[in-house]
This record gives structure tokens, sequence and C-alpha cells, in this order.
């Protein structure tokens, strides 16, 4: 202790040096001072009395120097020559060294490169005054996803009616709008009050004010500061040019003029809006905006000072009840709609951060595990060295080395083995995070820009890094340190074969494989969970076949055909498509399946009372003939739409969840339903079996298929089902639909699975992950086993020999290495058990949907464990047996 | 760096110290040089500098601590202070030391011995 407390010191003393130095020259100004009244007090004059203490002082310069030394240069030195001595003896074994350096590269970069991306979607705070006051809004209609969009109308009287914000602005969301004559800009439009409320000074020029945001007020901007830099160059003559967007996008009709801008400022470097993973290039007052008030806001507030969040969310859940309340006159489910007040720490939260927020936490735990896992076995593989280097220990304690010296240069070696893995690992890192991103941002997007998230190794990141290499270092180099502490030099050279191993290393040396086998099947088994979680969401009561599906959308928004010549040559395009080869059936319809669209409707059906309280919209798909059988989805009664059916009375197909509920047991045909706002009625005329709809992880849904050739609008989603691979096909579909139908292009090809698999990226990504490191895991805990294995065996050789001498057969050999593993691995087992039984519920509450069953995986992954540890311990348990007794005792 | 045991253990500036700062307490540098001189009857040719090196390596060892605080005259002035530790360890010295100082004194009686 005394000695840590000594280096401690020395630390600290390193840190400030400066305040140090003045305090010694201080210090030895008032020694001479004294001195040199002392010595006037015998009656010296005062120059006389001075020189007098100077010399009585002896060396000033002399006495600093040496005092400066002792202070902080020699813990320095002493390092230097402890990494030295271990980057010697890391490069006299190149093999482990390399195994351990990647091993930790691996542990390390995966916890950094988690990190990093948990830091920077979820904790990092937003660059503006008092991140912390911040609050967002959201709302949620019962069985879809929280939205934070709000009508102006909701902004206006939030704005004006609340007593607990100091501010509150209004954003629209982020998107791309074409400008005049050059890329695309991310605009962001704005409350006035925007930059002001945040507290955010101008980088040149000035911000928008109150003044901007007023109606009629002229459109100004301000641009972003990358902006400036990528397009300006930095030129301060930006401020007063004109920017100019085009308001509404162009491929939706009645595209508006674009608005034309002067430029009145540039944001702060740091400052990239409210969004993570947007990086909005202009700001501009919503007020400018053509359409400025169908537009919605997302909301942000302030705080005022001491109001709590709680009673900042009760206040605007008052204020918003009465238009609650009336919008529930139509539709009662609206009363279960509730405002949300959250913290807007670091920004608004986006799909990025619901998505995956949560699976991303439980991954830093997997990975956090993966650490202690690599460090067990570290520090297992340095303890055998370190009992190889006995020897040496005790010879260096002998001659005379301290023990903390000894100490010390062990930790030595495993603090440059964590460096050189961390650095490593913080290239690792830096790639692997970046693929997430782009594994992240690859999902379903129904609205806005494509997030653009970017992955910063910054300090806080480092600091990280650093802070888990040390504690990597101290925990693997504990356990070689520990024992090396111990090493009393006397027993240590009197054995010469080796057989004398102390007591508290075999223990350590067990107790670090059944740590690593317990780790290995805790991972191993939430990998389980989300593995099987997976292949569950994909291929479980999907009501659909997904493979072999083509799906191809078209923009026929520029083919001026009518309504009734589109319908002719949507039907020759889909002859000409079931004409290529390997394509068996094609259709069209609305929605297909999984896309993340949904279209529903309240329906009522004749005979069919329920109160209002209890109605659920149903879902819609407008289909074209062959819909099912291309789908894969069975017609259980009735028939298919026709082509025939245009023009005649309308028709519907349910599914059975829709047939059970509206009509009970009775059969479904001949009957007739309603929709919500439409008069004409629709008869039954087929039953399909029931099939998810928007969304993978919800049952399949109540839903009524329509017949597209009846409507007055046709879809444009075509769908392929093929007995070919669904790519080779795609030249012919766009050699076909080019011929046919004239102007349209393309939008988006794409199969089913792919579109499935688009939808649950997070799921993907978890069990991609989990997966990946519980590989990782079991494999790091063979080896771990057979290491220790390995050098038992080594070190037992001669006691094997005497044993064989003694007429023990070969198998009670092998049995006795092998119980040896078999208990280790039990013991390890019995331990991950516990801790995967125990973590279950939070493992499974990270992802929606997965139950916290944990038997089933548990099991397999403890069958799979010991199958590899039972192959990890079976070379050195038949080296065990081909100990050649008179060998064995000839070495001793 | 670890403080060479025989630079405190038998270096004598170091005794020499904690002796007195347990003997007179809390000190600051320069009264703790002019009390080793006067004890010592002014025989010991000490240059005072060195004193404070060997305060500092006290202090990192934890026997001494140290704080600012001001001399009789005035002035502002580090004063050390013998550390819980520091007694102890100064217990253990002096029998070190006794038993040490015996052996040698033994050694001398033999070699007068006329026998």
């Amino acid at each position: 202790v005394k000695r840590a407390q000594a280096l401690l010191k020395r630390l600290w003393a390193l840190a400030r040096v400066r305040q140090m130095d003045r305090d010694i020259d201080d210090e030895i100004a008032s020694h001479l001072a004294e001195a040199t009244d002392e010595y006037m007090q015998q009656g010296l004059c005062p120059e006389d009395a001075r020189s007098a203490a100077l010399r009585s002082f002896g060396g000033v310069t002399q006495t600093k120097e040496v005092y400066r030394q002792i202070r902080s240069f020699m813990w320095l030195e002493d390092l230097a020559r402890d990494l030295r001595h271990a980057l010697r003896m890391l490069r006299r074994s190149p093999g482990f060294t390399t195994v351990t350096v990647f091993t930790l590269a691996l542990g390390i970069g995966a916890n950094t490169a988690i990190f990093s991306l948990v830091h920077v979607l979820l904790w990092r705070e937003l660059p503006v005054s008092d991140p912390g006051s911040l609050v967002q809004f959201t709302w949620q209609y019962p069985g879809d996803p929280p939205l934070n969009l709000f009508s102006t109308e909701q902004y206006e009287q939030f704005r004006d009616r609340n007593g607990v914000f100091s501010d509150l602005i209004g954003t629209a969301p982020i998107g791309l709008d074409p400008a005049a004559g050059g890329e695309p800009l991310q605009t962001e439009w704005v409350t006035g009050n925007y930059f002001d409320a945040l507290g955010v000074r101008p980088a040149l020029g000035r911000l928008l004010g109150p003044v901007d945001g007023a109606p009629g007020a002229p459109a100004v901007a301000v641009v972003s500061w990358t902006f400036w830099k990528n397009r300006f160059n930095l030129d301060p003559q930006i401020l007063g040019t004109r920017i100019s967007v085009g308001g509404v996008s162009a491929r939706q009709a009645g595209s508006v003029a674009g608005v034309s801008a002067q430029v009145v400022g540039v944001a702060p470097q740091e400052f990239s809006g409210l969004m993570t993973g947007y990086r909005p290039d202009v700001w501009i007052p919503a007020a400018a905006h053509p359409n400025a008030r169908q537009g919605g806001f997302m909301l942000m507030a302030r705080l005022k000072d001491d109001v709590p969040i709680e009673r900042a969310r009760a206040e605007m859940r008052v204020l918003d009840r009465a238009r609650i309340e009336e919008l529930a006159r139509n539709d009662p489910q609206w009363l279960e709609v509730t405002l949300e007040v959250e913290s807007a720490r670091s920004g608004f939260s986006t799909p990025l951060h619901q998505q995956f927020g949560r699976p991303l936490l439980m991954v830093m735990a997997i990975v956090g595990a993966l650490l202690l896992l690599t460090c067990a076995n570290i520090g297992g593989m340095l303890l055998a060295r370190a009992a190889a280097r006995q020897r040496e220990m005790a010879v260096r304690v002998s001659l005379g080395a301290s023990r903390s010296r000894v100490v010390r240069q062990v930790l030595a070696e495993s603090l440059l083995l964590s460096v050189v893995g961390s650095l490593f690992g913080i290239v690792g890192a830096y790639l692997g995070a970046n693929a997430l991103v782009r594994i992240m941002t690859s999902g379903t997007r129904l609205i806005g820009a494509a997030p653009s998230l970017e992955v910063p190794i910054d300090a806080a990141v480092l600091l990280f890094t650093a802070g888990a290499a040390v504690f990597a270092a101290v925990l693997f180099g504990l356990a070689p340190a520990w024992t090396g502490f111990g090493s009393s030099p006397a027993p240590a050279m009197r054995v010469t074969g080796g057989t004398g191993q102390l007591r508290t290393r075999r223990v350590f040396g067990d107790g670090l494989v059944v740590a690593q086998v317990a780790l290995s099947l805790v991972l191993l088994s939430v990998a389980g969970l989300y593995v099987g979680h997976l292949s569950g969401l994909r291929n479980r009561d999907l009501g659909f076949d997904r493979t072999s599906v083509l799906l191809v959308r078209l923009d026929t928004s520029r083919v001026p055909s009518g309504r009734d010549q589109l319908g002719q040559i949507y039907k020759e395009l889909l002859g000409r498509f079931e004409s290529i080869p390997g394509v068996r059936s094609a259709t069209l319809s609305g929605m297909t399946p999984i896309s993340g669209a949904a279209g529903s409707r309240f329906v009522s059906v004749e005979g069919f009372e329920e109160p209002p309280a209890a109605r659920r919209r149903l879902m819609l798909n407008d289909v074209a003939p062959g819909y099912f059988e291309t789908f894969g989805t069975s017609l259980i009664a009735g028939r298919d739409f026709q082509f025939a059916d245009e023009g005649r009375a309308r028709v519907a197909i349910v599914n059975q969840a829709m047939a059970r509920h509206y009509f009970a047991d009775r059969d479904p045909r001949g009957r007739q339903l309603l929709l919500e706002g439409d008069p004409r009625p629709y008869e039954v005329v087929g039953v399909a079996a029931d099939a998810k709809y928007a969304d993978l992880r919800s049952p399949a849904p109540p839903t009524v298929y329509l017949n597209a050739f009846q409507h007055s609008r046709l879809p444009s989603e075509f769908a392929l089902r093929t007995s070919v691979p669904p790519a080779t096909v795609v030249p012919d579909v766009q050699r076909i639909a080019g011929d046919v139908l004239n102007g349209a292009s393309m939008v988006k090809v794409t199969t089913l699975t792919e579109q499935l698999d688009a939808s649950i990226v997070p799921e993907r990504l978890i069990a991609a992950l989990s997966g990946f490191f519980g590989g990782v895991g079991v494999l790091l805990a063979a080896i771990g086993l057979y290491g220790l294995l390995a050098y038992t065996v080594a070190r037992r050789t001669n006691e094997i020999g005497i044993r064989i001498a003694l007429g023990a057969t070969r198998q009670a050999v092998t049995r006795m290495v092998l119980t040896h593993a078999l208990f280790l691995v039990c013991a390890g087992l019995a331990i991950g058990a516990m801790i995967a039984m125990s973590t279950r519920r939070i493992a499974a509450s990270m992802l929606e949907g997965v139950s916290a069953e944990v038997l089933f995986p548990t099991v397999i992954a403890a069958v799979v464990t010991i199958g590899i540890a039972l192959l990890a311990a079976y070379i050195p348990a038949r080296r065990a047996t081909r100990v050649e007794p008179l060998i064995a005792l000839r070495a001793e | 760096m670890t403080p060479d045991k025989s630079d405190v253990l038998y270096g004598t500036l170091g005794l020499m110290i904690i002796k007195t700062l347990e003997a007179m307490g809390p000190l600051h540098g320069y009264r703790i040089a002019r009390r080793i001189e006067q004890i010592s009857g002014n025989q010991l040719a000490l240059n005072q500098g060195t004193l404070y090196p060997a305060l500092l390596k006290l202090e990192q060892a934890g026997w001494i601590s140290s704080r600012w605080g001001e001399s009789e005259t005035g002035r502002r002035v580090r004063i050390y202070t013998l550390t819980r530790t520091g007694r102890r360890q100064l217990e253990k010295e002096e029998a070190q030391w006794q038993r040490a100082a015996s052996i040698v004194e033994r050694f001398f009686k033999i070699s007068d011995d006329p026998s």
C-alpha cells in the first residue's frame, strides 16, 4: 500500500510539475531568508548574512535538480525500463504475442466500436446551451409507432398557452429539396426563435431571429458551416447571396415555385441540427415556405428553471385534451392517444434511436462480457508463462529486486500487450462502426432522406478505449502479478522439473477456465435467443412465400395515358411479364407485404354490431388478379379476382382473421360489407389465408382485399413469382416495361426476401453480432481450456510417467485428464446457466417480441460448449498417454 | 523509483529528520536543519540544501506529511509533520539501529579485550 501511495504521489507530482517547481522555489527562498535573519541577529551585515546563508545551504540549483529528479522522473525511467524488458520478452515468443494481441484487438475493438455508436446515437449531448433543459414531444396512436409531428395549430396553441416552457421551437422534418441548379439541399424549415432558444451563436453574420419568422417577412437563410466550407470555401462573401430551394419535392403533384432566400449568416461548426443522422445544409424560417401552414412541426421546448418534466408533461396533456376529444368523436381510439414529453438532451429521438437504442445497449453488454472473457483467457495464458518463468522471477528476487519491481514488470508486460491490442482495436473499431452504420441505415424507410450517421473516433471514444485497455491489462495481468508477488525464491529455485506447482496458482488457473466457460455459455445462449427469434420472424406464420418473388415499382406519373388506357396497358404488361421464361405469375397491388406501408379503414358489415370503442380499422389492399397465386397466399374458399370484374358489381376478398371477427363461423361468401366514407357495398367472393401485412413483428391483421381494376386509381407495385432466381428476369422486365409503357421508369427493384430483411434490420444486426461474439467466446474458452490442460500435462509429465511406470493404463491417464476438463466445463456451465437464467428477461426486453424462454438456447449452447471443450481437451489428453515413463523420469 | 532502503533506513539523514520531528513536533525546513546542526554540536558539516531531497523522499514514502504555514518570523514556509506510519517506522528503525549499534559496539569491545 505504501509503495502504491508513493507511486500515486509521483504520478500526481508529474501532473502538477509547475506548481511544485514554484513550491520548492518558495521553500528555498524562505529557508534562505530565515537563515539570513539569524546571521544578521548574530551581527553580520545584510550582504554577509546573505552569503553566509547561501554557503551553509550548499548549491541551490543542484538541490533543485536533485529534488526534481526524485520527484518525478525516476518512475518514468523505471517504466521505460520495464517496457523495454517487456518488449524483449514479448518478442521472444511471437506466437503468444500475436494471438494475444489479436484477441485483445478483437475484445477492445468490439467494445470501442459499439461504444462509439452508442455514444453518437444515445449519449452525446447537443452542442447548444444547457441541453439538459430541452424536451421533445411525441404522441402515439394505438398500434402505431410514436410520432413527433404536430400541426401548425398545435404548435401555436402550445406556444401561446403553456406556462412551463421558456421557449417552444418548431422544425419541419428535414427533406431533400431540389435546389435551383445544383445538388439537392437538406433544408430545415424552422420557427424564427430556433437559434435564440437553443442559444447558438453565429460563426459568421447573424442567425435567424423572431422577425424572420413573422409571416410576410423577407425570406432569409442560415447555412451550415459544412455547407459554407464545401460550396463557398469559407468565403465571407456568402453573406447576401441568394439560395433557391424548391418548396415541395418535384415528384409530388402540384409542385410549387421555389423559395429564394438571402443568406444572412453561418451556423457554428459544431452545430448540425437537432437530429442525429441528419445534417441540414440550410435553415429557413418556416413562414417563408409556400405552404407554410400545411406542413407539420416537430417540437422542442426549453423548460423554465425549476419546472420538472413531469409537470410539463401533465400541463401539455391537459392542453391537448380538447383536440383529442374532438378527434375521438369519429374514432374512439383517439382517447387512448397520449402526449409524451421526454428529454431532448441529445436531440430529437429518431427511428434510429427507437430501433437501435436498446439493441445497441444489449450488444454493449455482450461485448463487455466478451472483453471479460478475453481477459480471463489471456490471464490464463500469462499465468502459464509466469509459471514457466518462475525461476527467472525467483532469481531476480534473490538478487535483490523488490517484489513490487517484479510485479510492476509483469504489469508492464500486460499493459504493453493491451496498448498494442488497443491500437489495432481502434482501427478495427473505426471500420466496424461504419460498417454497422451502413447496415443500420439500410432498413425500410417510408419518408424522408436517408440518415447519414458519422461515427467519429473522438476524445470520448479514445478515453473509453484507454480505460478499457488499462482495465483489461490490470485484469489479465492480475493473476500472474499476484502469483509473482508471492514468489519466494527458495522453493522455486529448488524445484527442477516443476512438479511443485503453487496451489493458489492451480486454483486460479482452473478458476479462469471456469469463468471463460461460464461467460461463453452466457454469450451463446443470448445469441441463441436472438438467432432463434430472427429465424422465427423470417419463417414462421408469414402467410405468404417469401422466396422467388421480384418486386418492381413503376413511376407512371409522367405517362400521359388516362385511366382506361392505363388499365389496358397494365393488363398487357402483366401478360407480357408472365410470358418471360422463368416467370410463373405476375400481379400488381397497392401494397406489397412488409413494405412498411399500410392502408386502413373502418369496415361495417350488415348485421354485425359492435360498440364504437371496440371498433378497429381493417387493413386494405388493392390487388390485381393473380395476387394470391404470386405471393403464395392460399385461397381458403371462393374465387380470386378477375379482370372481368371491371365495371361490374364491386367484390372483396377477406382473410380468415377478418372472417372470424365479422362473420363468426358462417360462410362470408355472398355477404356485403361497407367501407367508411364509401356508400357502395362490396360483395365478399372469397376467403384468403391470414398473411402478415405491414410488419413482420405483429400477427396477421384482419384484412380486406379489393380488386384494383375496379378502382379509379391503379396501383403500380408489380410482383412476379419466378421459378428461377428473381434477379435473372430483371433485364426482361425492364425491356418490356420500356416497350409497353413509354416514359415509365423503374423506381424500385427488389425481392420480397430483401424487403423482409430490410424491415428487421435491428433483429438481424443483434442476431449477427451476438452470434459472432458468441462464436468467438466459445472459441476463446476452448483455447483457454486447451492451454490450461496442455500446460498441466506438461507440468505433470513426470508424475504421469511414474503412474504409467507403476502400471496405470493409458485409458486411466486419459480419463484423468478428461475428468479434470469435464469438471471445469461442468462448473462453468452451471455458473453460466445461472447467469443466463437470471439475465434472460433483460436480454429479451431489449428487442420487441423476444420471448424470455432461454432454456432451449441454453441447452443447445451447453451441448455445443461441451463438444468443443472435449475437442480442446482431446489433444492434451492424448499427449498425456504418449508420455514415456523412462524419458519422463530421466528429465527429473 | 522505490525509496532506496539503505538511503532511508541506514542513511542517517532521514533518520535524523524523523527523530527531530518526533522530538520537536511540526517544523519547517530551516528549523529542522538548525536543530540537526545543534544536536550534532555543529560537528556535522551539513549542506542544508541536501535536506530537501531527503524530506521529499520521506514524504513520498508516507512517513512525513507537509502543509504550507507561517514561520515564527511570519514567512510562508512548508511545515513538516511526522505521520503515524512515520512514527511506527521510527520505532522500528530505532530498534534496528540500537541492535546494529550494539553489535558494532560488541565488536569493538572484543577487539579491545586483551585475552
